[in-house]
């Protein structure tokens, strides 16, 4: 299929999401739309899908204009989308979900789930995708999961396949997997439009590589280009991809895990007897895969979630199970993955939220009643010191880019008399700048002396950043390693295929 | 952007039972030594209950069985030693499965024992026997009417609403049920009114909720006081001063031919109004469509993931819209029915029974077969906190009463948690 999209629109009230973008995707090419979040990148896609409707511009389809009430007619034109949110229902099995919307039936409406297994089948094989059709959604692996979201596209009859972020929940191995898959349904003829952010692996599959900032395309350029060509464009300024690192000298043990235990909110338990040391002036990345216990780890940390066994020190107070405010008052720095829910108040101001976990404490409260000129001054002195972006510490901080919130609450944590910091995916959504910023300030924080646990998603983030990586799968430390070590080892042990306690 | 949450296949195999099912375990535990001690060892050794079973109503009963007689005590205390059984059982080997159907084991002995004790004689009743097949057929009718509340509950929340207007939609098809019955003698025009009637509730309950994006709880308890106030006024101002518009309503039972006759199980099952044998059929034809039809997946999308329904072209606001309205006229039918076996309409009569429909539809998880399950043994509960004072036992009406919600709670609480509601159950949808 070829597809071509000219001077799309879209604008949510007064903000323009796309502005006049036009591109060009040729039957059996892999073409690569790169951009930073919140670049427009997913509201094209969702134009593109019948799932919004554009304000201006058009779709053609084999030079055919088209438009699209729903993405049930999308589908039908042949257009598939692989979601970054996988768009399958967990109780389903694989063929419920396959033939949702397009069910085959016998007599009475009844689903013919024979023809439907026997019409999976095929699809698998010709494109040598191998999936249990009987399977259901949420006992499969999330690499697999996307396969199912591949074949339903394909069992559909996709011609043109959009993929949104679709490495971003995968580890290394199924990474590959997934490009192996890509080039074979080019190979095949299909057309692929791949939306990315990471540069890696956009030079590794792309065939075009069209590049998007604020809504607007802002060129194209060959896999060949380099890396740091690539983020220039994509961020409209040079970066620096490498943060700079004082040499690692280690001090005491400052935070130590001794075999815990924490049940996730469904009653099982997520962390699953972790050991785990930070010493003074280190920064221990804790890698692995969404999903594996790491957002349960740090809550239990935190004194967010109960911990059910295994003790937790900080600076040789046992803070197992404590309030949040005692670990605070141990000397827990908290970046927490959620900004907008545990990190900040939304509907207050900078600067309410630059002393959220200190409002009781002098200067900013005397016998029981706030200083706001302290609050104030406090504000004033971070907002420079940090560089957030506002207009004045009374702003709310709601109308702070993703960025700029970030920096708040990185603001906040650093200022204070911290003996330990943990983040958890501290760069999650932010915008490259933002990325060298918070990566820049963490690194300070260690050079200091200060220990840090940075749990990250990204390997990139953890390989900038580590000491030492620690690996988590299905509760597990599965092993901890020096940052020297090769990306495909520790995507095996993301994956949970060999485990190892190699100590440094 | 954020991403997804990849939960890790191996985690399952860690699983260890909560503490809840300790908690049910032990529960099981207490009733069991209850029954033993206070209906068992609390009734005098001589004391004898009498099961009878032949029908008051002979007219259907060309057989007749003898009377069983059990020595009160030492029957009690085995059904007491059986729960406490099964109570230890769940509480050493804390299965995955099956706890609550245990549960309602439970239930029923125990109720059996409360029964058995009530009656016994000597004792301080006067009726010094059990009927099985009326207390079967009594319970039957509270049964019918909680799984039509049941069936309305779960064909909403399989499409991700909430519909807690159960009760209101049974008040309101009560009141035009009776209207229309009085007026046109006709079951079958009465039944299209409360249909209606609930319907047109259902569609409320949709349109704010799914409109407005209104919360669902909060939607669905403000219809049901609505139609609570509503119904009092109008029978105030209408049936009061006009009776002849709510009397003489009771449905006639239908015996089919031969099976009627068969000992026990024809009174019970075969010699019923119209509006029960509407039920069964109603209960197989939302359990095909539910599990086999094209409809029914999509409907369990829409209810387990509105955004994947979404994606293939599946229009999620219509499906709820004609679910709920679908639910409420279900639930309006089973307000007939309810006045249909009461004979007219009263303010205030179906005392919560919406509520219980809403617990057996959880208790049954959400599937029709479950609903019918959980109904029967909420059934049995509701008739017997009614009846249980013409034995003269030495509890209050008021406690009486009390007692299926204190099963309702005691099954919700178990169940929460254990059982999975569909995945969007009263979360609104959003298009974006």
């Amino acid at each position: 299929m070829r597809l071509e999209l000219r001077a799309i629109t879209k604008r949510f009230g007064s903000l323009v999401a796309n502005d006049q973008i036009s591109i060009t995707v040729e039957p059996g090419q892999i073409h690569s739309l790169l951009g930073e979040n919140g670049a427009g990148k997913s509201t094209l896609m969702n134009v593109l899908f019948g799932l919004l409707h554009p304000d201006d511009g058009e779709i053609l389809i084999d030079g055919v204009p088209t438009t699209f009430e729903n993405s049930g007619e999308a589908v039908r034109r042949g257009i598939g989308m692989v979601h970054q949110h996988f768009m399958l229902v967990p109780v389903f099995t694989v063929a419920e979900n396959v033939v949702l919307g397009f069910e085959p039936t016998k007599s009475f409406n009844r689903v013919d789930y024979q023809k439907a297994t026997d019409d999976i089948r095929r699809v698998s094989k010709e494109f040598n995708l191998e999936v249990d059709p009987d399977a259901i959604i949420e006992s499969l692996p999330v690499g697999i999961q996307q396969r199912v979201e591949i074949l339903k596209a394909l069992s559909h009859d996709a011609q043109l396949l959009i993929l949104d972020e679709p490495t971003a929940v995968l580890t290394p191995q199924e990474i590959d997997a997934l490009m192996e898959i890509m080039r074979s349904l080019a190979a095949a003829g299909k057309s692929i439009l791949f939306i990315t952010h990471k540069l890696k692996e956009v030079k590794a599959i792309a065939d075009v590589i069209t590049i998007i900032r604020q809504g607007k395309v802002v060129g194209t350029a060959e896999p060949s280009a380099s890396e740091s060509e690539l983020a220039s464009m994509m961020v409209g300024r040079d970066v620096v991809l490498t943060v700079q690192k004082e040499p690692f000298s280690p001090g005491e043990d400052v935070f130590e895990i001794r075999d815990l235990v924490v049940r996730d909110d469904r009653g099982l338990a997520a962390v699953n007897g972790v050991s785990l040391d930070v010493r003074a002036g280190e920064i221990l990345a804790l890698a692995g895969v969404q999903g594996n216990g790491q957002t349960e780890l740090v809550e239990a940390i935190a004194g967010m979630r109960p911990v059910e066994s295994g003790t937790i020190t900080l600076n040789g107070h046992d803070i197992t199970n404590a309030s949040p405010r005692k670990v605070l008052d141990a000397g827990l720095g908290h970046i927490p993955e959620d900004r907008q829910r545990n990190g900040l108040v939304m509907s207050m101001t900078v600067a309410d939220n630059l002393v959220l976990n200190t409002p009781r404490r002098a200067p900013f409260a005397k016998r029981g009643t706030r200083n706001l000129a302290a609050v104030n001054a406090n504000a004033v002195r971070l907002i420079n010191e940090f560089d957030i972006r506002t207009e004045s510490p009374q702003e709310l901080v709601s109308s702070l880019s993703g960025g700029n919130q970030q920096k708040v609450i990185v603001a906040r944590e650093l200022s204070r008399d911290l003996k330990f910091l943990v983040a958890s995916q501290p760069t999650r959504g932010l915008d490259v700048g933002s990325i060298e910023y918070v990566h820049r300030q963490m690194v300070n924080h260690r050079n200091l002396g200060n220990a840090a646990l940075v749990v990250s998603s990204e390997l990139d983030e953890v390989f900038a950043l580590a000491d030492r990586i620690a690996v988590m799968y299905a509760g597990k430390i599965s092993g901890v390693v020096d940052p020297s070590v090769s990306r495909e080892s520790i995507g095996l042990l993301m994956a949970g295929t060999i485990t190892e306690t190699a100590h440094d | 952007m954020s991403i997804a949450p990849a939960p890790a296949p191996t985690q399952v195999a860690t699983f260890r039972p909560s503490g809840r099912t300790r908690i049910i375990s032990i529960i099981m535990i207490v009733i069991g030594l209850l029954t033993a001690l206070v209906f068992g060892l609390g009734s005098a050794a001589s004391a004898h209950s009498s099961l009878t079973f032949t029908p008051i109503n002979l007219a259907n009963a060309p057989w007749h069985l003898g009377r069983l007689t059990l020595l009160t005590r030492w029957t009690n205390v085995i059904l007491g030693l059986i729960t406490v059984a099964l109570g230890a059982e769940v509480f050493l080997r804390q299965p995955r499965r099956g706890v609550m159907v245990r549960f309602g084991v439970v239930a029923v002995l125990f109720l059996l024992a409360l029964l058995l004790w009530a009656s016994r004689a000597p004792g301080p009743s006067q009726v010094g026997y059990v009927n099985v097949t009326a207390v079967l057929i009594g319970s039957s009718e509270v049964a019918m009417v909680l799984i039509f509340g049941a069936l309305s509950g779960l064909m909403c929340e399989r499409s991700g609403v909430v519909n807690i207007a159960i009760e209101g939609q049974y008040i309101g098809g009560a009141f035009f049920g009776s209207v229309i019955a009085s007026t046109t003698h006709d079951f079958f025009l009465a039944a299209i009114a409360g249909m209606v009637a609930g319907a047109l509730l259902g569609l409320l309950l949709a349109f704010l909720s799914l409109r407005y994006l209104v919360d669902q709880i909060i939607v669905g308890v403000v219809i049901v006081t609505m139609i609570s106030y509503l119904s009092s006024y109008l029978n105030l101002q209408v049936l009061t001063p006009y009776p002849q518009y709510n009397t003489g309503n009771l449905a006639p039972n239908l015996p089919i031919p031969l099976l009627s006759k068969i000992p026990i199980i024809g009174p019970v099952f075969f010699n019923q109004s119209a509006f029960f044998y509407l039920m069964l059929v109603l209960v197989g034809v939302i359990s095909f469509a539910l599990f086999k039809t094209r409809y029914g997946l999509h409907v369990r999308a829409v209810g387990e993931h509105p955004h994947a329904a979404a994606t293939v072209g599946i229009n999620v606001v219509r499906v709820r819209y004609i679910n709920v309205v679908l639910g409420g006229a279900i639930a309006g039918i089973g307000g007939v029915a309810f006045m249909a076996s009461q004979g007219q309409f009263q303010p205030g009569y179906t005392s919560g029974l919406g509520y219980i429909a809403l617990a057996a539809m959880i208790f049954g998880r959400w599937r029709p077969s479950g609903a019918v399950a959980a109904s029967v043994i909420f059934g049995l509960s509701v008739y017997l906190s009614e009846n249980l004072q013409a034995y003269s036992i030495p509890i209050s009406t008021e406690i009486l009463g009390m007692f299926p919600y204190i099963i309702t709670i005691v099954v919700v609480a178990g169940l929460i948690g254990r059982v999975r509601a569909p995945g969007a159950d009263g979360i609104p949808y959003r298009h974006d």
